[in-house]
């Protein structure tokens, strides 16, 4: 029993791929002015794992670059976003890959998080990739609308629905 | 003069940008979470009997407990009496529960209540929980944001009390009011946004009338403003209210208002990681 488990570990850990999250691009919903843009700006400029964010007032987008080596959440940022009073209406975010096997419709893991690819061609990544996630929290509802039949839906843990 | 200040506010509706930090009233939108908010309010009122200038000072303090909730605290500073005087103080909460976003605009609305105290002597058969009568108001606020346009109305009961140990409310006066209000409001400069530095400079104009249940004794006044925005965290607030009719009295209706606000963000906020 104890055999089977340290195999099903290394199984695990196997087809688990570093990569790392290096940055992220961030437009919110909601607001116009700029004392709003700067709520938010606080807010994601305050994250432990946030390097540094540049705003961009006129579009309310957010450039943001993460520390390196250490654990992005994605959910943190939007958690920022609605503490500030408003929403995420899309996010991409930049993954750095090594040759990483990716099929539609199929979990994979990367760096220690879950990601289930969306409209994607099975291939493999190599150098910065863009994607963007499709969570009902990280785009419009109008957007959720047409995407929400097709993404996973698994209580137990955190899969994060991305398209390339 | 009513004449000027319509068509300016006419101007505003036809063509206006979303601002929505209104002067007069709150938006459905809460302040966001962590962030204290500084204000000072001063008020400057003619009497109407000709007795001079009523002027009140209204120092604030509100804070985000999350996205959705806010409290605030407020005192009431007045010379009614000759010199200042602490008259009394209010809190007031906001919590919205519908949050409807898309970019540069939204759905918002709002329930909010106030409870407020107050020692000054009741003058008028106008109800204010804020600076004059102690009390209690609740309402709902609604506000859409459109790209262009910026509109927030609110609905609320307003119940006024005796005031403080002397001063009985009136038993010949009216003790609840409806309130109801519109607002409108535009952004003027920067025409581009490049950074958080420019001064943002808005206009408002809002209506604001009340409805005494019972006698269905009522006014409306229309209140213009302008409003600068300092490095997208401080705010000075200029406003004329002025009544347009009313049927009930009212000590003093017409003045002007002078607000600054300083904002400071995420105060005491704890960290996971």
């Amino acid at each position: 029993m104890k055999n089977l488990f340290l195999v099903a570990v290394f199984a695990s850990v196997s087809f688990a791929v570093n990569a790392q999250i290096k940055n992220a691009n961030l437009q919110a919903s909601g607001l116009t002015c700029s004392m709003c843009s700067n709520s938010i700006f606080k807010s994601l400029k305050k994250i432990a794992f946030v390097e540094s964010v540049e705003s961009d007032v006129e579009n309310s987008s957010f450039q943001i670059t993460f520390k390196t080596n250490e654990n992005v959440d994605l959910d943190a940022l939007q958690k920022a976003v609605s503490d500030a009073g408003f929403s995420v209406a899309k996010l991409t975010f930049v993954l750095n890959t090594n040759q990483l096997k990716v099929e539609d419709n199929a979990v994979v893991e990367i760096d220690g998080k879950s990601f289930y690819f969306i409209n994607t061609k099975g291939k493999t990544l190599n150098g910065d990739v863009e994607l963007k996630l499709l969570d009902k929290a990280f785009i419009s509802p109008k957007e959720y609308k047409k995407v929400k039949d097709k993404l996973h839906t698994d209580s137990g843990k955190r899969v994060f629905n991305v398209s390339i | 003069m009513k004449g000027i200040i319509l068509f300016i506010c006419l101007l505003l509706v036809a063509n206006s940008k979303a601002q929505e930090l209104f002067v007069y009233t709150e938006p459905a939108s809460n302040i966001p979470a962590h962030l204290l908010s500084t204000r000072l309010m001063s008020s400057f009122y003619k009497e109407k009997d000709g007795s001079g200038t009523n002027i009140h000072f209204m120092p604030e303090i509100r804070y985000g407990i999350s996205g959705k909730l806010m409290l605030q605290t407020q005192a009431f500073i007045s010379n009614r009496n000759g010199s200042l005087y602490v008259e009394g103080g209010s809190i007031y909460t906001q919590y919205k529960f519908l949050n409807n976003d898309a970019v540069k605009r939204h759905f918002r609305m709002a329930v909010f209540g106030r409870a407020s105290y107050n020692r000054a002597d009741i003058h008028q058969e106008e109800i204010e929980t804020v600076g004059h009568n102690a009390g209690y108001e609740f309402g709902l606020i609604a506000t859409q944001l459109l790209h262009k346009v910026a509109i927030s109305s609110m609905l609320s009961y307003e119940r006024a009390l005796n005031n403080g140990a002397v001063y009985e409310f009136p038993n010949t006066q009216v003790n609840s009011a409806t309130n109801y209000t519109l607002s409108f409001g535009k952004l003027m400069l920067p025409k581009k946004y490049v950074g958080y530095k420019q001064t943002n400079f808005n206009l408002m104009c809002e209506f604001l009338g009340q409805r005494l249940n019972g006698n269905g004794k009522s006014y409306l006044d229309i209140a213009p403003a302008m409003q600068f925005i300092i490095k997208s965290r401080a705010r000075v607030d200029i406003g004329y209210r002025h009544q347009l009719y009313s049927t009930m009295q009212r000590s003093a209706p017409n003045g002007f208002l002078l607000r600054f606000e300083y904002n400071f963000y995420n105060v005491f906020k704890k960290f996971k990681q």
